[in-house]
């Protein structure tokens, strides 16, 4: 029992996962998050704060809000990379008796994995929330260059907030895995991960279906943040030149910047050029003053184009140490919001001369790859289950040949579906049941599975009988089709083994040629219904005057019958809006029929309602055999 | 101790004896295949219970994900309208004395209290942050500096909330206590 949950602890933000009905999902946290802020704090009223509100008050608390704290997980206090953090993390760090790295917080020490934990319990709680079950079990995942000692320390983190760390995980890897990379044959992989303040590029192989880091390298202080400040940077420098006042002295004006520039770098990666607007950004003394400035995408690559060629190098680094060309690369991955700028994404393909893997939200990637490999490892309770798609739709042909649907593709096997349909012409006693498969309107364009007769019906009016259509399709794919008149009890049926369908290829070739011939199938079936309606509102109309017509003037008998007569000349001919405009014309003079029939005497029950029944479940429409077809007027 | 003992030769008790053994093999093995079918049912049955909790549970999830949507379907769009509604404030915040009388600009505050009604009618409402005890549930701290100690002492940007939940805490400057001071002379990033 439990769920196993998958986290990404990152060094900024902190990401959850969990398997659901065999897909990953990533949870969302109480704050409405789909990430979460690496940052705890001990407010001032002894308060434990994680995450977003962490965040929110680190600037008035800047002693006692930790953050980045993977910087310093498993390392030693004397570490260059501890030493040069130590300068510029406002927090207090300080060395234990052993030599290892703690920090202040509020009043008293804490180790790096204890801090780690309170980051990975709110990730926990927001977990159990979400699942609505405790949560005992987790996979954690590091990055690759972490040594040992980081690695334990990462485990110490999630004993000490209530999980049982299944397994320590790589971040690459885990990128991987959320690009089902491992259930390919043995392959090089390049994981290229840009994200909010470090870059890191790992170099793996699969084989025998593990993955093993043969090298990475990185930056660990350049990242999307770097990005922002170019344009923070042009549109100060911008406003200046235009309207002589530096903005960078503006503290509020600042903070709308940042925003601003953040929006627009984003907004850049979808559109060619971006307008930022901020009104009343300042004001001189001669009075208040806006910005509006245009970026363009060119324009932002210029002023980021340092930043990316900053990757090149340890992309090339990276190569050298595991010995491979970037020919050799079999794929790249992508990690990191920052990765979803173009140009960003134009230098990963030039270096690895491959297009990267980019289908997956980068920014949650990791956590989805911890979340699939959490799901691996409970082994799943019971057997996963592999269940099928029938890839394209079944139906069958209907007045009008059109087709009618009626199990959508891509509907999860098995299955069955029924639906009720009706006689076209006035005592017919077969139907042709026409079974189909395909994604055309037209039941000529899709491949026929096979075809039966159901005989007996009881001769009716036609839309009286009520003929019930059963797909069934079973877990191997077998998919039978029976027809059921309900009047007479009678039955007939047909199974099509799966020889009778259609090759992979020809699938992908029919959903190919569905979207292309889309807006014509679109028409023609449209074409079709409004003849299907013109055809009943005569019918309907022919009734009507052969069971009321003593009630109606012999005038407006006789314009009905010009009506009905031109309707159903127009039906010979190919023109749809000839077909409209005399079936408005007949539906406008039946009205006058109606209310001149209503009255004349008291009206025998049912005069006037639309022939037939509607068939019990209710189903509008759209509903009828090769040649049936009932409607509503 | 029947005649039928008796009478049967050698040949043909060895026969009985093996016919016995073999039968007693084919029961077993009927067991054993029994207990293998029997061990499948049950696996089957626990599996399709489990399939069955877990739809049960999923439709329950959906649904609860179904009333959150409907109540906050508009969070998105009213999110970034709320811009729009701080620049026009900051427009009508800075009348010039010139304009102050204009009949215009009194037609774009009713312009701006309109949307204002609009959106309120949507269940948005203001966060408080003026003089309140500085709240990171509410409020977003971007500045630390001279003032009452840990409270709001400027807004720099209005905080909004939908129903019940925040959309966008206030960004504000928060007071720095005296003894704060002291210790940091910093302000703020």
């Amino acid at each position: 029992m439990g769920r196993v949950i998958g986290i990404d602890l990152g060094t900024t933000n902190s990401c959850v996962g969990v398997m659901e009905a065999g897909e990953p999902v990533v949870i969302v946290s109480a704050e409405g998050g789909r990430v979460t802020p690496s940052v705890v704090a001990v407010s001032k009223a002894g308060e434990r704060l994680t995450g977003q509100v962490a965040k929110r008050q680190a600037i008035t608390n800047p002693d006692n809000t930790i953050f980045s704290i993977k910087r310093l997980m498993g390392r030693k206090f004397n570490d260059p990379e501890v030493v040069r953090d130590r300068k510029i993390l406002p927090f207090k760090i300080s060395e234990a008796p052993n030599g290892d790295v703690k920090v202040v917080m509020g009043d008293r020490e804490y180790s790096t994995a204890e801090i780690s934990a309170m980051i990975l319990q709110k990730m926990k709680m927001d977990a159990e929330a979400y699942l609505g079950e405790k949560v005992t079990e987790a996979v954690i995942t590091v990055p690759a260059y972490f040594n040992d000692s980081q690695r334990q320390a990462t485990k110490d983190a999630g004993k000490i907030a209530g999980l049982e760390v299944l397994r320590i995980v790589n971040e690459p890897t885990a990128a991987s895995l959320a690009y089902g990379l491992d259930k390919k044959k043995d392959q090089t992989i390049a994981v290229y991960d840009l994200g909010g303040g470090t870059f890191d590029i790992s170099i793996m192989e699969l084989g025998g279906g593990t993955f093993h880091v043969k090298s990475t390298n990185g930056d660990t202080h350049l990242g999307g943040d770097d990005f922002d400040q170019q344009v923070i940077d042009w549109l100060c420098d911008e406003f200046r030149r235009d309207q002589g006042i530096d903005l960078r002295q503006d503290r509020m004006a600042l903070q709308r910047l940042k925003e601003a520039a953040e929006k627009a770098k984003c907004e850049l990666s979808t559109v060619m050029q971006t307008e930022i607007t901020l009104p009343f950004i300042t004001a001189d003394a001669s009075g208040p003053k806006h910005l509006n400035i245009t970026l363009t995408r060119a324009r932002l690559e210029q002023l980021v184009m340092d930043l990316v060629e900053k990757t090149i190098g340890p992309c090339q680094q990276a190569l050298a140490d595991a010995g491979v060309t970037p020919a050799q690369i079999d794929e790249v991955v992508l990690v990191g919001g920052q990765t979803r700028m173009p140009i960003v994404q134009e230098k990963v393909k030039q270096l690895f001369g491959r297009e990267p893997c980019k289908g997956v939200n980068p920014d949650e990637v990791v956590g989805i790859g911890a979340a699939i490999q959490a799901g691996v490892l409970k082994g799943e309770v019971r057997d996963v289950l592999l269940l099928d798609i029938t890839p394209l739709t079944l139906g069958i042909e209907t007045l009008g040949a059109v087709m009618t649907p009626l199990i959508p593709r891509n509907t999860t096997i098995p299955t069955a579906k029924s639906q009720i349909f009706s006689t076209a012409a006035d005592n017919q006693t077969t139907v042709d049941i026409h079974v189909l498969q395909g994604e055309r309107a037209m039941a000529a364009d899709n491949k026929t599975l096979g075809r039966f007769m159901l005989d007996g019906v009881i001769p009716a009016p036609r839309g009286v009988p009520q003929i019930e259509v059963t797909f069934d399709i079973d877990a191997n794919g077998i998919v039978s089709v029976k027809a059921h008149d309900k009047g007479t009890g009678k039955e007939q049926k047909i199974v099509i083994t799966a020889s009778s369908g259609l090759s992979k290829e020809e699938v992908e070739r029919m959903q190919r040629e569905a979207e292309t011939y889309a807006e014509e199938d679109r028409r023609r079936r449209e074409e079709v219904e409004t003849r299907n309606a013109a055809d009943t509102l005569a019918y309907t109309a022919e009734k009507t005057l052969r069971e009321q017509g003593d009630k109606v003037p012999s005038d407006l008998k006789q314009q009905t019958e010009d009506k009905i007569a031109q309707v159903r000349s127009a039906l010979q001919g190919p023109d749809i809006n000839e077909v409209r405009r005399t079936m408005q014309e007949l539906s406008e003079v039946l009205q006058r029929v109606g209310a001149a029939v209503y009255q004349a005497a008291p009206p025998p029950p049912g005069a006037e309602a639309p022939p037939g029944e509607e068939p019990p479940e209710g189903k509008p429409p759209e509903e009828g055999t090769v040649e049936g077809e009932f409607r509503e007027v | 101790m029947d005649n039928e003992e008796k009478d049967l030769s050698p040949e043909e008790i060895v026969q009985r004896e093996e016919d016995v053994v073999s039968e007693l093999e084919d029961m077993e093995s009927l067991q054993k295949a029994l207990s293998e079918e029997k061990a499948k049912a049950q696996d089957y049955l626990a599996n399709w219970q489990r399939a069955q909790a877990d739809f049960i549970n999923y439709k329950r999830r959906i649904e609860q994900e179904r009333n959150e949507t409907a109540k906050f379907s508009n969070a998105m769009l009213i999110l970034n309208l709320l811009p729009v509604l701080d620049d026009l404030e900051r427009a009508l915040e800075n009348v010039s004395a010139k304009l102050a009388g204009l009949t215009w600009v009194d037609g774009i505050m009713l312009i701006y209290r309109k949307l204002q009604a609009i959106l309120e009618g949507h269940g948005l409402t203001e966060i408080k942050a003026i003089g309140e005890p500085f709240d990171p549930n509410l409020h977003e701290a971007v500045l630390f500096g001279e003032g009452e100690g840990g409270k709001v002492i400027e807004e720099l940007q209005k905080g909004y909330k939908l129903h019940d939940r925040v959309i966008r805490p206030t960004m504000v400057k928060v007071g720095k206590s005296k003894e704060e001071k002291e210790e940091s002379p910093e302000e703020g990033q």
